[in-house]
């Protein structure tokens, strides 16, 4: 695998004099989220990967616009149309924001440059509380009505899952929507919601804490294993949330890269390898395994699909919740 | 020049006219009690109300007392000879960037209202213009505007 | 005992030539950022995050950190010379710190203020030091609810304090809370309040109000009565500072009062801003010279400046031992934290002590470096005040006007900058008090989620803000607050009326 990925980027390096189209300034890397969220994390990994390794002469520029879970980052990024000096990093919410809230952009305001990695979404309850899914849903059951799910944001991806379980489970959840994640668990921790549905990062220093601990994964498989989190056990002893009894195979929130619209094939072109060289590096792998992610490299007509895979299953879940913007 | 009178009345239109804006577009989000707990609309709606009911109190009060002038000639011309080169500085920020507004709006400050010496008020005007260029762009990495002439520049 | 060991440990890592000259480039790099409106420590902090990936996490917290030091205490003096509050947490320096300025003290309202600052700080972090593992299970305690009623303290003990006519005050009040409202709603996902502007969507920065409501404000005001006439006379006076200094112990009520409320409310998430709104707002209650607030009143500088050091301190905590980052600069530490690979969070403590008792001891060395440093510049920035006005007016409205802009590389917000500047000349002059509405401003938003999240929680109950003694207790005072005076004004006016 390695000397796969050197073949491939020795022969970009190579290939490299053949883009039609070079950065002649500084580039500006618009993160749609906060200092420190998930996002503003990538941004800034996919700059010091690329500043550590020299991939480019111009020097790069992370800005945070976090404004409007987001919104801010991509009207921002959405006036500059023909300007290949602005990317914009983001999440599956260019495509989900549009359909529930009254924003000012759509997803075809950007040209896709790629996916670049894949966050994934675990069931945490406190330390003490049920010890599987089984056990969960039938506490949860058992207080009807009042079972409490906490999450960053409404209507964004962990109220969309939670939506989905509430449906696969035949639960009723109370989802509090918080600012962050990190929030979120700090709730969970004192015992003020019953469960949340955060990533690996948002919570792994909880679970080391013994407040917290995950229950089920929701992916097809089990999470790469990586070294021991507690005394214990690490992430590939949490079992997929199919095999411990809730039948959803497969839930994750793709990271995103974009550029405006009217910039040229060569403009795109440059990029997209540019973001291929920059998983190569050693920092963005360690980048990946430290927030317990899942590589993958989606783009052009692959990246199309999947958001258009994507976007059918929000909207279906959007259309039942009665969240769509009309 | 300006009575109290006048001045309430300016600022509660002002209060009441955004107290209005506030009730109309929070009526969009939806008010009371929904499935989501309470919706989006009713803490804007209420707070937009007792903007615009405090500002017609205001208004009444503001009207009934107060025919004393508070604002005379004399100070009325000092404010605007502060405040209407800099919203023309501020006005010329998206044609000429930020740095030859700057420079221009000083330049035209010291000179025509402080009288300064054409070469000094030029070299403060020029200096103040290079140190946010050193502080922000250059060092902090914050891009200040450049305006329609940068764009033009760069071409 | 144990902790002071620990303590001890992290001395000894601290502690180094290195470390001592990172402290000093970050204090200097951190008043520099502090001063300029516009810039704040996370500029600084983002700045440097690259170059610290390659240091030892010890050696690169430290530098961080001392970039913090040094913009909290710079943040103040364009609050105290120039009314433009760079920051939230300093809006309520600007009170008595200004008038002291204007009156041709700035010497004595930049040392008042470094001094009860660096008291305030230093009391947050023996906290951290004797109280760490007790605090961070405190913290936990604090649903929703008790947010909120936190919050609704924090409001109570500071409005009502003014003598500004009352409706005004509300309407005042209400137009915060109508402003914080503007932008996308946490509960709901929904936009609000953008009047069919799209970028509004970010909501309205802070920083963007209180430039335009005080700094211009304030300037056209000036301009208006003339006060460049009265030019100030500041001698550069070295003494003068060490008078200031040796004076503090006398306030030494108010230093501990101030650094109590900044405490509970940096651990409880009230936050710095809170705090100093709140620390003042009790001073001026119960001080015996609160006739004289708001005219320069040494009080008035200490009671904000300490207790938002304290809470700014303290407020590191549960960044550590929580993961929640109590303000902007600590949300960018953090992300430098996981990009070290160190995880905030309960058992960060655990794993990572030489880390964590390295950056305690730190936060003793970079205040008192940060201190020092700063009450060296004092004499540097009081000359600043000898400007001539016709210089220094245009000078301010570039820096605001720059300053706005780079919040958020924003043009709209330095046209929204000069809208609050129109409002803050309109409304200094009839007598609206301005500081409800930063205070709504700032704390608007966080109260209404907050309630929100409690009534979904309840589903629709009021029952939960009286549901256990935490939560009652903290409503209870919040009332006492805010009907005590009234209800005592009316009381005495009955008796005199009887007798």
């Amino acid at each position: 695998m390695r000397t796969l990925t050197f073949a491939v980027v020795a022969a970009s390096l190579v290939a490299a004099p053949a883009f039609a189209w070079q950065p002649t300034k500084a580039i500006e890397f618009v993160a749609t989220a906060g200092p420190g969220g998930g996002t503003d994390n990538f941004a800034r990994a996919v700059q010091a990967a690329i500043v550590k390794n020299k991939l480019l002469d111009q020097p790069i520029v992370v800005v945070n616009k976090g404004g409007g879970s987001g919104a801010e980052g991509y009207t921002y990024v959405k006036g500059m149309a023909g300007d290949p000096y602005h990317l914009v990093f983001g999440t599956s919410n260019t495509w989900q924001q549009p359909m529930v809230s009254k924003v000012a952009f759509k997803a075809s305001d950007f040209t896709p440059i790629a996916a670049m990695v894949q966050d994934e979404f675990l069931l945490w309850v406190k330390q003490d509380g049920p010890k599987d899914v089984k056990e969960y849903l039938a506490a949860m059951k058992a207080k009807g009505s009042s079972a409490k799910m906490g999450g960053a944001q409404s209507k964004d991806t962990d109220e969309l899952l939670t939506r989905m379980i509430e449906k696969t489970a035949g639960l009723k959840f109370i989802y509090v929507p918080f600012k962050s994640g990190a929030e979120a668990a700090v709730q969970l921790a004192g015992g003020h919601v019953d469960s949340h549905v955060n990533n690996p990062s948002e919570s792994i220093g909880q679970w080391k804490g013994n407040t917290q601990r995950p229950i089920c994964v929701f992916n097809a498989k089990r999470l790469a294993a990586g070294p021991k989190v507690t005394a214990a056990e690490g992430w590939s002893d949490i079992p997929t949330c199919q095999e411990a009894g809730l039948a959803i195979p497969l839930f994750q929130q793709p990271r995103t890269v974009w550029l405006p619209l009217k910039v040229t094939p060569e403009q795109v072109a440059f990029y997209v390898d540019l973001m291929k060289k920059v998983q190569a590096t050693a920092e963005w792998k360690d980048y990946v395994e430290k927030s317990s992610q899942s590589q993958v490299f989606l783009t052009g007509q692959e990246f199309t699909d999947y958001m258009t895979q994507d976007s059918g299953r929000v909207h279906k879940v959007a259309e039942e919740q009665g969240w769509l913007v009309k | 020049m300006f009575s109290r009178r006048a001045l309430e009345a300016l600022t509660a239109a002002i209060t009441g006219a955004f107290g209005i804006a506030v009730i109309v577009q929070s009526l969009d989000n939806g008010i009371g009690w929904s499935t989501a707990g309470v919706e989006s609309g009713t803490f804007p709606f209420m707070t937009g109300l007792i903007v615009a009911a405090g500002s017609l109190y205001n208004l009444a009060r503001g009207w009934l007392r107060g025919r004393e002038i508070i604002v005379d000639r004399v100070a009325f011309r000092r404010t605007l000879a502060l405040f209407l080169p800099a919203a023309v500085f501020v006005a010329a920020i998206p044609l000429v960037g930020m740095y030859v507004a700057s420079a221009g709006y000083l330049l035209a400050t010291l000179r025509m209202q402080s009288g300064l010496a054409w070469l000094r008020a030029l070299a403060i005007a020029i200096l103040v213009a290079i140190g946010l260029y050193v502080v922000f762009e250059w060092s902090f990495q914050v891009a200040l505007p450049h305006g329609l002439l940068g764009a033009w520049l760069e071409h | 005992m144990e902790n002071f060991d620990l303590l001890l440990h992290g001395f000894s890592i601290a502690i180094s030539v290195d470390h001592v000259a990172l402290m000093i480039g970050g204090v200097l790099l951190g008043i520099l950022v502090g001063v300029l409106p516009g810039l704040g420590a996370p500029n600084g902090v983002s700045l440097l995050l690259p170059i610290t990936f390659g240091m030892q996490p010890v050696s690169a917290i430290i530098l961080l950190s001392s970039i913090y030091w040094g913009a909290l205490f710079g943040g103040s003096v364009t609050s105290i010379l120039f009314n433009i509050p760079g920051e939230p947490s300093s809006v309520a320096t600007t009170f008595d710190g200004y008038p002291m300025a204007r009156s041709g003290r700035p010497t004595q309202a930049l040392a008042t203020a470094f001094g009860s600052a660096a008291f305030g700080a230093l009391v947050g972090v023996v906290l951290i030091t004797c109280l760490a593992s007790w605090i961070a299970g405190v913290a936990l305690k604090f649903g929703p609810a008790e947010y909120f009623a936190v919050y609704f303290l924090a409001f109570s003990s500071f409005i009502g304090v003014g003598g500004a006519p009352p409706i005004k005050t509300v309407v005042s009040l209400t137009l915060g809370f109508a402003i914080a409202a503007i932008g996308m709603d946490t509960v709901s996902g929904q936009v609000r309040l953008t009047m069919g502007v799209d970028e509004l969507v970010k909501g309205v920065n802070f920083v963007v109000a209180v430039m335009g409501l005080f700094g211009i404000g304030e300037l056209l005001i000036a301009v208006e009565e003339e006060m460049h006439a009265r030019a100030v006379s500041s001698r550069i006076d070295w003494r003068e500072v060490f008078r200031t200094i040796a004076s503090l112990p006398r306030y030494g009520w108010v230093l501990l009062r101030s650094a109590a409320v900044g405490c509970w409310m940096g651990i409880t998430p009230g936050g710095p801003t809170a705090a100093s709104f709140m620390s003042y707002g009790i001073a001026k209650r119960v001080s015996r010279r609160r006739d004289k607030f708001g005219t320069g009143e040494p009080e008035g500088i200490i009671a904000p400046e300490t207790a938002d050091h304290a809470a700014g301190t303290s407020a590191l905590l549960p960044m550590l031992s929580l993961g929640i980052p109590g303000s902007a600069t600590a949300a960018v530490m953090m992300g430098g934290l996981m990009i070290w690979g160190l995880n905030p969070g309960p058992a960060l403590f655990i794993e990572q002590p030489d880390f964590v008792w390295g950056l305690i001891a730190s936060m003793y060395l970079g205040n008192i470096v940060a201190v020092v440093l700063v009450l060296l510049t004092v004499p540097i920035f009081a000359a600043l005040m000898r400007l001539p006005f016709f210089f220094i007016a245009p000078l301010i409205f570039i820096v605001c006007v720059v300053g706005a802009y780079s919040v958020s590389n924003s043009y709209l917000d330095v046209l929204l900058m000069m809208g609050f500047g129109v409002l803050g000349y309109l409304f200094k002059k009839l007598d609206y008090p301005l500081a409800p509405l930063v205070l709504a401003v700032v704390i608007g938003d966080k109260a209404e989620d907050a309630f929100r999240q409690s009534m979904l929680m309840s589903q629709g109950s009021l029952r939960i803000f009286v549901d256990n003694a935490l939560v009652s207790t903290l409503v209870g005072l919040g009332f006492a607050l805010l009907l005590v005076p009234p209800l005592a004004r009316t009381f005495g006016r009955l008796r005199k009326r009887a007798a």
